[in-house]
């Protein structure tokens, strides 16, 4: 397939006739494979999908109004809350922004684990959304696998943060808590072991003939498409675009570490499955590196005016005590400037643009989503296959609403 | 800036520190159109993806980086030289009006109606023109500066008429929005005449 020329197999390109005429039909919001509160207007003549109109926005909280009436240390939760599957990506990126805007750079040691957590959220992104997807399509055992795996990684999120979802751990300046004693041990012994679990996971399901006839040449995006539909992430290097901002654009310590992008050929949704498959992969690489070569010290800058001081510290000395009340009610001030960070979530892109206008709060904070641009493409996607061929489209898109909504 | 053809649109440096090294332009909302054809086309620029368009209230900023109301900001990104470009424009609060680029970059379709949900900016030529966030019947702009936090609406279900009523928000307290700022610093002048006698 080369060029501009679309190629479509599988796409019906016309079968109306006289005796047809369009129905439409309401898919969700309440829908097992609109993955959340999608609803859908999907035009069909007869079974070919002619029109997916997406109908965002029921799951809108306002969080960027939120983060607008709070300071910087209380917005970090709501990033956790955007997309819930990949929690600590997104507080990866504002934690970036907020430290460009105020000029600091967090220590070695929070970088590397902000690196190794980091992945860690992909992989657990991956492995929520492939058996999801696969499930979509007919496969219900990888979902009772994955999430056997995912619990034991959620077990690391809650050892370093305390939580397993809502973690608030990475902030501006480094990250909330030093790993506990014994961490690196228990996650080099798992993430050792970690690609067994993903030969067996491939077992079921990448030669698997169902999976394949449900999703080999399905919604289809060649380069020249993905790129002007502003994808990013697995869905971009699925159609054979060699992108990946921890490469192109590194943040933290990922210039430290090798991995390489898998790319996919035809951008098809199998594809999106073959990439996600080895970006876990190439996860556990990152993590093993990271785990050798994490040095000692600090995980949080030590500038009491930015991050608050030690508990000991607080217990003899009145300016600690000090720095720790202005902190938890004023915040600290960020000096004026806009800037845009983004980090290569598990989804794509995920950006922040902040507008810091000097206060302790940020002025405007818009978050870009991934997600975002990848729905707003799924009629382009679906147009001309069969309804049955809509969730398989949409489970490889990797839609999670609390980021699309905000 | 990687190409002097794009100053030739420039009406001025966007008056606000500008991070991480993204280039930037502010340009007229009369030559938007031109810019982003540019911008994408223009082989020392090629910023063929569009990443985001997003705009800010400028009413409450305690910096005066705008004179106009509005600011949009949109931001590319070049695959090819792996940059990245801000394009500021103003937008004045009498004339909401601005072309609509969803010709040139069809992804802009969804980030435009956004704007027009959250901002209330009109966008000329938009295919589908539409709430995206809020509720089809809604009311206002939720992100202007001038919007409450808590709304004016709350919905529920209600159990007798079986169906989901609109209310006008009632709060059992009033909403704390606490002024934690720093008193001290707003003393500066005061302090420094101080020390002068």
């Amino acid at each position: 397939m080369g060029g501009h020329e679309r190629n479509y197999p599988r796409r019906i390109e016309k079968i109306m006739s006289e005796n047809f005429k369009p129905v439409t039909l309401n898919f969700g919001p309440q829908h097992p494979a609109a993955h959340g509160v999608l609803r859908l207007l999907v035009q069909l003549e007869g079974e070919v999908v002619n029109k997916a109109e997406p109908h965002i926005g029921l799951l809108h909280r306002g969080t960027e109004k939120l983060i607008e009436q709070k300071t910087y240390t209380q917005a970090i939760p709501y990033f956790d809350r955007l997309d819930y599957v990949s929690p600590m990506c997104q507080e990866h990126a504002f934690a970036i922004a907020v430290e460009d805007l105020l000029n600091i750079q967090a220590p070695k040691r929070a970088q590397y684990i902000r690196v190794m957590f980091a992945e860690v959220t992909r992989i657990l992104n991956h492995l929520l959304n492939i058996p999801a997807f696969a499930m979509d399509i007919g496969a219900a055992t990888p979902m009772l696998w994955a999430f056997e795996e995912r619990e034991k990684m959620l077990e690391f999120h809650e050892a370093v943060s305390g939580a397993r979802f809502h973690a608030a751990y990475f902030r501006p300046g480094g990250v909330h808590q030093d790993l506990p004693d014994g961490l690196l041990e228990k996650m080099k012994v798992y993430f050792e072991n970690f690609p067994k679990f993903v030969d067996t996971l491939e077992e079921l399901l990448t030669e698997n003939r169902i999976f394949k006839q449900r999703s080999v040449d399905i919604g289809i995006l060649n380069k020249e498409d993905a790129v002007r539909l502003s994808c990013s992430g697995p869905v971009l290097r699925a159609s054979g675009v060699a992108w990946d901002l921890r490469k192109s654009q590194p943040y933290d310590v990922y210039d430290k570490v090798n991995f390489s992008i898998p790319v996919g050929k035809t951008g098809d949704t199998y594809d999106r499955y073959l990439v996600r498959m080895e970006e876990m992969r190439e996860s556990v690489k990152i993590i093993l590196q990271c785990i050798n070569q994490i040095p000692k010290g600090a995980v949080m800058i030590e500038d009491n005016k930015i991050t608050p001081p030690k508990r000991s510290e607080m217990k003899n000395s009145m300016e600690a005590i000090i720095h720790h009340f202005k902190l938890f009610t004023e915040g600290y001030r960020v000096p004026e400037g806009i800037t845009y960070r983004s980090v290569e979530a598990p989804k794509g892109e995920f950006g922040v643009v902040l507008v810091s206008d000097g206060s302790s709060k940020p002025y405007r904070c818009k978050l870009r989503a991934p997600g975002f641009p990848h729905l707003q493409a799924l009629h382009f996607l679906s147009q001309g296959h069969q309804l049955a061929d809509l969730p398989s489209i949409l489970g490889s898109l990797d839609i999670v609403f609390g980021e699309i909504d905000r | 800036m990687s190409s002097s053809l794009l100053q030739k649109y420039s009406v001025g440096n966007f008056h606000f520190p500008i991070r991480s090294g993204v280039d930037n332009i502010l340009v007229n909302k009369e030559s938007i159109l031109e810019v982003v054809q540019k911008v994408k086309e223009d082989d020392e620029l090629l910023y063929e993806q569009l990443v985001d368009i997003t705009a800010t209230d400028n009413i409450l900023s305690k910096t005066a980086y705008s004179n106009e109301r509005y600011t949009l900001i949109y931001t590319f990104l070049s695959l090819k030289f792996n940059k990245r470009l801000f394009v500021f424009t103003n937008i004045s609060e009498e004339d909401l009006n601005t072309d609509s680029i969803t010709q040139i970059f069809e992804a802009a379709d969804w980030y435009e109606r956004e704007c027009y949900d959250l901002f209330g900016i009109k966008f000329k030529n938009h295919p589908n023109l539409q709430r995206l966030m809020n509720d089809y019947n809604f009311q206002g702009h939720p992100l202007r500066k001038d919007f409450p936090l808590t709304g004016y609406e709350e919905v529920r279900y209600d159990e007798n008429l079986k169906k989901v009523v609109y209310e006008p928000v009632s709060l059992k307290q009033e909403f704390r929005d606490f002024d934690n700022e720093s008193p001290w610093e707003g003393m500066k002048e005061t302090i420094q005449e101080e020390l002068k006698k």
